[in-house]
This record gives structure tokens, sequence and C-alpha cells, in this order.
């Protein structure tokens, strides 16, 4: 491959075409893509505008041997995959990805030193998320979408607070 | 790190590390447990042993941070990538120490089983500790205001003069009610036409005016002068901290964010300690005084007056949790219009030249207006609760008024009595008023003190040891095993192991962030390696004070930062000691003195905060010359001739080629061609070093080099084709 297809292939956003897609599960914990006749081992798929859509605009990438950063292109809705297919790369997604949901919120305790606990149920249980810096990280990325990212580094979301129940609503109105 | 969390149901015969995770290595979700003998990796899910792997099978381990989950993975002999398991972030630093402990045993064959207690954590919030014998998170409120109250002690002095001149102008205010009780008992009830008496009242309440107004002068002036000196301590105290944090503290806030620090923050605390310090003891002394007298007056009137204020303190409390949200977030809003305004402004060549003023305008008012309607949803819920607080501790009032005035018509009660005590209760209203507005004050106050406190407490990650010493630098420079991560867990720089001469010319070359600036960066100390040692002239760099070791070190960047002042000023920052004899030198050896003559004032022209009134290349001289001027004995050149054009470039390079003369330089450049005088060039590929030697040396390898200047070759020649 020569320079000049190389600076060919990274000008042009490279719309895959969803009917030639083939993944498989690899040991590394990635997977192997075949496209139109060439197998990628160790395919990282990136959601490109993860708070707004989780299964549009999936970025497939690797690393070439010289562990640069390669993409392979792009699927702009995963809706036009099959169903097996699909199912494979949503649940590698979901893995990567995985942030559970903030169902309910009890109660938000300011230590008045920038942390706060959030008390409250998620997809992944009852938990208390401790937020440090919580201005920072714990925002609204739009009017409805609550994005939480607590001291251990992992992240939480709600979709749209407004369909929360009252009391959860009046309890974040104070912190959003 | 406790490497232990959980330990396989039926087997924990020689585990040396066992720990939870939540994802099989194809993402499924499950319940399982990573443990690790001296042999094996053992895979549970579900209390049943799913995989087996042989730790001598593999060569190295490492971590893969994904986005909500990351993943332990080991790479096999033959370069197979396995991953072993997912888990969620909060196992990460665990798996990240596994994998650095079983890559080191498999390279030195020792396996560490004491991996040692965990950092200790606050009980509380579980957030480490770091050193402190506090969390700072969870401290309480009363010790962040008791800290607030300590900083009055070097002005105790002036602070006391302002308290007692207070104290006795509120003594004197108690005298007017029993000089009117005179009035009316003695004078007014009675119809006595007795003028002398009545003008000595008045003459006395004249006298007492004046010595009061005396009282109000000296608390003022003391008052302000302990007000001024502690917000000059407050935010004297932020800013050195603030220098002295570490780049990794630093780049964790924005400008904006500091600013905010300094300047609002300090001053509302400035405020908080010196109106409410004082009103607070003066107010309680107010009340006790007062009250005293009411008791002593009428007892049972005394007891109706107070009654509602246990309820007041009650609402109180209540109040300062609401009120304490809703500053923060005011306090939250505030500074990201700090933030942006900083942003907007300092980039406002781009808005201008992308013509996007408009959009600008449309972002900055949509802020401001968020922030106004904070403020007004803070300030509407403190006067919506106000009132009522207001109404609830008066309301002993209305009683006093009826049972006393029942009391002035059974003639148990003079009329001038009666005047007395309902306005010493008025009185004792005014201090009890202060208790209302405390939660408003004390949240706003605790909040910008934690803002504050919480600079102040950072520990720097940088910071010289009791061994440190201060050195006279030769030169000679020597990496051993350096590794490096702006996180710990992810290297940029690895196994790095070399040796630099004094005197030498080095070149580091290399792909976009492999690591180059890193390297530059740890010599300088900005950053402490994660392993291995730097040292200069055999020292350690952790062994050589900071300050000595960056003095006898010239940097001269890509983006050359002039500060707002003179060229004169601009150059004499790398020496305030300097003659102008010597800056002119400096100045001509940079191939600067010729244009600087040209300038409008010459050596004093005012350069502006970022030098808009000069090139590129004439801001890049008069960085040189500053460099110079410091006379270094060992240089950094970051891309310094990298924005400019050929021209400029060749008379930079002059400049340069005279700066480097007997000095060990080390120089990073993307345009390899600007490196052609380097003794040797270190060429650096993931992270590793991968290549040494001269240009000529290289390209006869036909290694990393060679491709990069290949591919530079191929651009330039694209370049010259359109």
């Amino acid at each position: 491959m020569t320079n000049n297809e190389e600076l060919y292939k990274v000008d042009e956003l490279n719309l895959l075409d969803c009917k030639k897609i083939h993944f498989t599960h690899e040991k590394s914990g990635f997977l192997t893509l075949e496209y139109e006749g060439k197998t990628y081992h160790k395919t990282d798929p990136t959601r490109l505008i993860p708070f707004f859509s989780k299964t549009t605009y999936i970025s497939l990438s690797y690393e070439s041997e010289e562990q640069e950063f390669r993409e392979i292109g792009v699927i702009k809705d995963m809706a036009d995959l099959d169903e097996e297919q699909y199912n494979l790369l949503d649940s590698f997604l979901k893995y990567k990805y995985f942030m559970p949901e903030i169902l309910k919120v009890y109660n938000i305790r300011d230590n008045m030193q920038g942390s706060i606990f959030v008390k409250s149920l998620t997809t992944s249980g009852e938990k208390t998320i401790c937020v440090k810096d919580w201005y920072q990280n714990f925002r609204m990325l739009s009017d409805n979408y609550l994005y939480v990212n607590d001291a251990d580094g992992n992240k939480y979301f709600c979709e749209d607070i407004h369909k929360l129940d009252k009391k959860s609503l009046a309890v974040l109105e104070m912190f959003t | 790190m406790k490497l232990i969390l959980k330990l396989p149901p039926d087997n924990d015969e020689g585990i040396v590390y066992s720990l939870p995770f939540g994802f099989t290595e194809s993402g499924d979700k499950c319940d399982g447990i990573f443990a690790v003998t001296d042999k094996d990796i053992c895979i549970y899910i579900d209390g049943k042993i799913e995989e087996v792997y042989k730790i001598s099978d593999f060569t190295e381990f490492y971590v893969r941070r994904g986005v909500g989950t990351s993943m332990i993975q080991g790479k096999s002999a033959n370069g197979e990538v396995i991953g072993l398991c997912g888990f969620t972030q909060d196992l990460f630093p665990r798996y990240g120490e596994v994998a650095k402990l079983l890559s080191h045993y498999i390279r030195t064959g020792e396996l560490i089983r004491d991996t040692g207690a965990d950092e200790p954590v606050c009980p509380k919030c579980g957030m480490p500790l770091e050193g402190s014998s506090e969390c700072v998170f969870c401290k309480s409120k009363t010790s962040t205001m008791l800290r607030l109250v300590k900083m009055i002690l070097p002005y105790r002095k002036s602070f006391i003069i302002a308290l007692v001149c207070t104290v006795l102008s509120q003594s004197i205010l108690v005298t007017y009610p029993y000089l009117d009780r005179l009035l009316i008992d003695k004078y007014v009830t009675p119809k006595n036409e007795h003028l002398a008496g009545i003008i000595l009242i008045a003459l006395s309440m004249i006298g007492l005016r004046l010595i009061e107004g005396v009282f109000n002068y000296f608390n003022m002036k003391h008052s302000f002068k302990v007000s001024l000196n502690i917000g000059r301590n407050i935010r004297e105290s932020v800013f050195r901290k603030s220098q002295q944090l570490s780049m990794n503290a630093i780049s964790r806030r924005t400008a904006g964010e500091l600013i905010n620090r300094i300047s609002n923050d300090a001053a509302k605390l400035e405020d908080f300690i010196t109106a409410n310090g004082k009103d607070a003891i003066v107010d309680i002394f107010s009340v006790l005084v007062i009250g005293g007298l009411l008791f002593a007056m009428n007892p049972k009137l005394a007891l109706m007056a107070v009654l509602p204020i246990p309820f007041v303190l009650m609402l109180s409390k209540k109040l300062h949790e609401i009120m304490a949200v809703n500053y923060t977030r005011v306090w939250k809003y505030s500074t990201h219009h700090g933030e942006l305004l900083h942003d907007i402004l300092n980039g406002i060549r781009v808005v201008k030249t992308y013509g996007s003023e408009k959009r600008e305008a449309v972002r900055y008012n949509d802020c401001s207006e968020k922030l106004a309607r904070m403020n007004i949803r803070a300030e509407t819920i403190w006067y919506m609760t106000m009132p009522f607080s207001w109404f609830l501790i008066t309301a002993g009032n209305y009683f006093v008024l009826y049972f006393g005035g029942k009391s002035v018509l059974g003639e148990t009660m003079s009329l001038g009595q009666l005047v007395q005590f309902t306005t010493y209760v008025s009185m004792l209203y005014g201090p009890l008023s202060w208790f209302i507005y405390i939660p408003r004050t004390f949240a706003d106050a605790s909040v910008s003190a934690g803002k504050i406190f919480e600079i102040l407490d950072e520990r720097s990650d940088i910071m010289d040891n009791e061994d440190s010493r201060e050195i006279d630098i030769n030169g000679d420079i020597e990496f051993s095993d350096v590794s490096f991560g702006y996180k710990a867990y992810d290297p940029v720089l690895k196994e790095i192991s070399c040796k630099i001469k004094k005197g030498e010319m080095i070149g580091i070359v290399g792909h976009s962030g492999v690591g180059k600036s890193t390297m530059i960066n740890l010599i300088m100390r900005l950053y402490d390696c994660t392993e291995g040692e730097i040292s200069i002239d055999g020292v350690p760099i952790k062994n050589i004070a900071q300050n000595s070791l960056r003095s006898q070190i010239g940097v001269v960047l890509q983006e050359t930062f002039l500060f707002d002042g003179s060229v004169y000023d601009n150059i004499a920052y790398a020496d305030p000691t300097a003659s102008f004899e010597d800056i002119i030198r400096a100045a001509k050896t940079a191939n600067a003195h010729d244009f600087i003559v040209k300038l409008p004032d010459g050596y004093n022209t005012k350069v502006g905060n970022k030098g808009f009134q000069l090139s590129g290349g004439e801001r890049q001289r008069i960085a040189i010359a500053r460099a110079i001027l410091r006379d270094p004995k060992i240089l950094i050149l970051d891309e310094a001739t990298a924005s400019l054009d050929t021209r400029t470039e060749k008379q930079i390079q002059q400049a340069l080629d005279r700066l480097t003369e007997g000095r060990t330089t080390i120089a990073i450049a993307h345009r390899l061609s600007t490196l052609s005088n380097a003794d040797r060039l270190f060429v650096l590929d993931k992270g590793r070093l991968a290549e040494t030697g001269t240009h000529k040396e290289l390209m006869s390898q036909k290694g990393v080099y060679y491709k990069l200047v290949m591919a530079q070759r191929e651009t330039t020649k694209m370049r010259s084709a359109v």
C-alpha cells in the first residue's frame, strides 16, 4: 500500500455496506471483521456519537502492524445488518460502553466540598454513586440527558430525566 | 494495594491474587473470579472453573481501558492477544497492578506476593485520603469555618479593637431606651415642665451619639484593615499554591476556574470573615446583654419575646441545606460563565476569522441567562422564606405588646417601662435576625471556602524530597529504564535507556504522540517517571531541587508566550538582574536586535499579552534571546522552528546554532531537515527508543527513521506537485 493510497483513504468517509459485513468473536476480546474479501483482526467498533445514538454511525477500526490506528469504515445504521450480526455487534458495544441507567434517585447528599453521593436505583441495582467534582461529572448533556461519571471512572446515564418519577425529578432538580 | 478481594469458592490454596469480574472475554455479563497462582491463571464463572491459562505461555500482560469497562489481556509467545476477562472501572487500578506484577514475574521470575494494604480511604465516602489525616471532602463544615476564623489571628489586634469598638457602640445603644423611659415617665406622662431635666437628657443623647460615632470610626478602620489583609492573604496563598501544583494538577482545571477561585471565591471569604465573623461575636454579645436586661425587667414578658427562637433555629438549619445547594449551582454556573468568557476572548482571533461573532454572542447570552436564572432562583427561594422567618422571629413582640399593654392599663407597669421593654425586644430581634441570614451567608461562604481549601490542601505530585540539593549542572543526562504514562496504567514511554553527553546535540524524532515532548517534560521534571530513573551528572533528578534544576534548563517552544510588557521585560524575564547590555547582547545573538531597533519604542515597545504586534519569527527570536540570557546548561528546543517560513527559519537557525554551542541540547522537530546538525538522533517508536545514531547511520539501517524520512520526502514531493 503506497502513501498515496493511505492519504486518499484517510480523506475518505467510507460508509460500509452492511450486507457485506461479517463479524466473529476472537479470543482477544475484539471482533474479526470480514468485508469485501478482506479480514480485519482485532476490529474495535466505536460509537461516534455515543450520547445521541447507540446504533448509528459506528466506526470500525483496527491497529495496523505498526500499531497505528486504521479506520475500515463507518456503519451508518446498525439496523441494516442482519439479525445475527446486529446482535453480535450490539452486545460488543453494550459491553464496551457498559453504563448502568439510572432508574430512580432516592437522595443526593452534598458534602459541600465538591462531592455528591447519589443514592439511586440503576439497571445494575441500588448504588450510592460518589461523584467527585460534581459540577463537571454530574451534568446534563442536553435538556433531558443526564451523564454521570463517578470517582472510579464508572459511567451512568439517564436518557430523559423527565421520565423519572416526581420524587426523583425533585431530587435531581437541585443538582442539574 | 489489596489484590485478593474475592476467593474462588472451593479452592484458595496457593492463590496469590484473586479479583472479581463482571464480564467474560467476549463481553457477556457474568459473575466471575480471576485467580492467580504461581503457575496458572484460573477463570471462574458462577463458582465453577471455566478456563486455566499457564502464566509461562505469556510474554506480557496489560489492561486495556474501554469506555464503561476494561479488559485484562495477555500476549502469548507467538504474539497472539488473549482476552482474559472484563471488569468495571472501579476494579481498574487493581487489575492494572496485577497485570504489572504478572509481567514483572515473567520478566524476572520474581512473584511479588506482598502487595501491601490499600491506600487509606475515608470511611465515610471511600475517597483516598492521599496523606491527609482527614478526608478533605467529608471534613465537617465547622472545621472549615474554624480554619477561616484562624485566618484572623495575624490581625487579632485590629480585630479586637474593631470588636471592642463595636461592643461599646452597641452598649451605648442600650442606654437610649433607658433615656426614653426617663423622658416618658418623668416628664411626658406627669406633664412635668422642668426644662433643665429635659435638656440634660437631650444633651446626654447628643453626647452618646458623638461617642458612638467615634467608636464606629475606629471599628470601620480596623475592620477594613483585617478584611483587606485577609483577602490579600487568601488570594496570595491560592495563587502561590497554583504555581506550585504539578502540571498534572494544573491541567485538571481550566484557567477560568483558577481565576474564579483566586478572585471571586477569595473576595467572598474576605467578606464573610470580617463582616460575619465580627458580627457573629457582636450579635451573640447583644443577645446576651439585651436578653439579660429583658429578664431582669420582666421575666414573664421576656419569655414570651424569646419563645419563637427555637423554631427559628430549626428553620434556619433546613434553610441552610436548601440554600447551600442553590449557591453551589450559582457557583457552578458562575465558573462556567468565567470559563466561557475566558475561552471566547482568548480565541477572539479564531472567532473573527470565522466570522462567528454572532454565534459566540448567542452562546454567551445563553450562558449568562442561565447564570442569571440560577441567581434569581437562589434569591427567590431566599426572599420567599425570609419574610416568614422574620414573622416567626418577631411573633413574640405581639404577645409583649398585648400583655405589656394590659400591665400598663392595670398600672403594674409604667408606659416608659413598656416603651423601654419593647425597644429592647426590637433590639433583640436585630441580632436574632442574623440567625436567619446565617444559612445564606454560611452556604455561600462554605462553597467558596471549599473551593479555596481544595486547592490549598492539594498535595503536589512533584515535590522536593529531604535530600534534594542544588547542583551546578554540567550537562550529562542519563535515562535508566524509564517508563512513564500520564495515566500510570497507560505508558507513553516504555523502558527508555540512553545517555546524553555534555555539549552533545540530540534530535528526538518519531510520529506524533510517540512521547517526544514527554521525554523533555521528564527531564524538566514537570512529571515524575513511573518507573526507572533520570539522572543529570550522575545525580537522580528527584534529588535535585526543582528550582536549581529548572533554573539551568532553557526552553524554546513552538508556541512562544510573551508576557504583557515590553520587549525588554520579556527578555529580562530569564534573569531580572541582567544589565541592559547583557540584554542587547542576548538579542543580537538571537538575531532579534535588528528588528527590535526598528520598533517604534525600541526595547520599550509593549508586546501585549500575546505579542500580537510581532510576527511569529520575531516572537520566536525574543524567546531565543530570553533563553540565551538564562545561559542554560541544558537547552531544549521543542519544535522551535516548526511554524516559520524558510527565510525566517534560516535566521532562527543561525541564532539557535549560536545558542546551542557548547551546551547539551535536545531538539524535537517534525521537519527532519532541521535536525541535520544533530550529533545523534533518538528515534522513538511506539513509546520505545527504537534507534539511535547519526542521520547517515540511521538511513543505512533502513529502519523506522528511514521510513520517516521517506514518508516526509513523499509528502514534500506531493506538496510541490500541488
